[in-house]
């Protein structure tokens, strides 16, 4: 399936790799692939998004807290690690503590983060949605589609008002004017 | 703490799981401090030598930790 996926397209997903990795996170979710497509310029997607409302930091707002567990390990030996982050960004100013290299690292993650059972899903999803609109590759906004049957992801983009049916539609409009693919 | 009472619970298990993942993160959690504070260190002028001796390692496993940072 991936070698179907346009340059763009591609870039998306290492881009969730590298979101879940900075975030601590275990697994890609289809909320780090939503997030990602706002870190690749100048995609249909991204167009999408945008006529539909949607910004980046409502998609950041949609992901958990990024430390949540290790806030709560941490408590379990006593470490009270929001006191120690505000005793640390006192000194060394905001977001200090998970700036360094060592908390972007997140040494006690494998290199390779695999996909969850949602994000699975949705990059299936994302050819259904290709092959439905006659492509034969895998573009950001089929990406995106893929990303708004079900899942975190949707959770987000429903409130919102995105639907569906309406992004096919705009996406079709927007190839059949010669948008390039991606 | 999101969940106070989850939390207790954690604490009192034996869980493997558990204790584990607090390791790792007190590790994390760690590095980043010793990384920050390092920074400080180079930034008000301490020397490698300064720093080694009051993190109690040797001057050579501090610089050749950190000399990559630009510090």
């Amino acid at each position: 399936m991936f070698e179907r996926f346009t340059k763009k397209a591609q870039a998306v997903v290492v881009q969730a790799q590298e979101i879940a990795r900075d975030r601590h996170d275990g697994r890609i979710g289809s909320a780090h692939l939503l997030l990602a497509l706002y870190g690749v310029p100048d995609s249909i997607a991204l167009v999408v998004l945008e006529a539909l409302g949607v910004s980046r930091s409502d998609v950041e707002a949609g992901l958990d807290g990024p430390r949540e567990r290790d806030a709560d390990v941490l408590a379990t030996l006593g470490i009270d690690l929001d006191e120690v982050r505000s005793r640390v960004e006192e000194v060394f100013g905001p977001g200090a503590l998970e700036q360094t290299r060592a908390a972007r690292r997140g040494s006690w993650l494998p290199g390779h983060i695999p996909f969850d059972g949602e994000a699975k899903k949705a990059l299936e999803l994302s050819l259904r949605e290709a092959i439905r609109m006659g492509h034969d590759y895998i573009g950001t906004e089929h990406l995106l589609l893929g990303l708004m049957h079900d899942g975190r992801a949707r959770e987000i983009l429903a409130p919102r008002g995105v639907e569906l049916a309406a992004s096919r539609v705009m996406v079709e409009e927007l190839v059949r004017r010669g948008r390039r693919a991606g | 703490m999101s969940d106070a009472t989850q939390v207790a619970a954690a604490a009192s298990s034996r869980d493997p799981a558990v204790g584990l993942a607090a390791v790792a993160s007190l590790r994390v959690l760690l590095e980043s401090l010793e990384e920050l504070q390092v920074g400080n260190a180079r930034d008000q002028g301490w020397s490698w030598q300064q720093i080694a001796g009051a993190l109690r390692v040797s001057r050579q496993a501090v610089h050749k930790k950190y000399r990559r940072f630009g510090f």
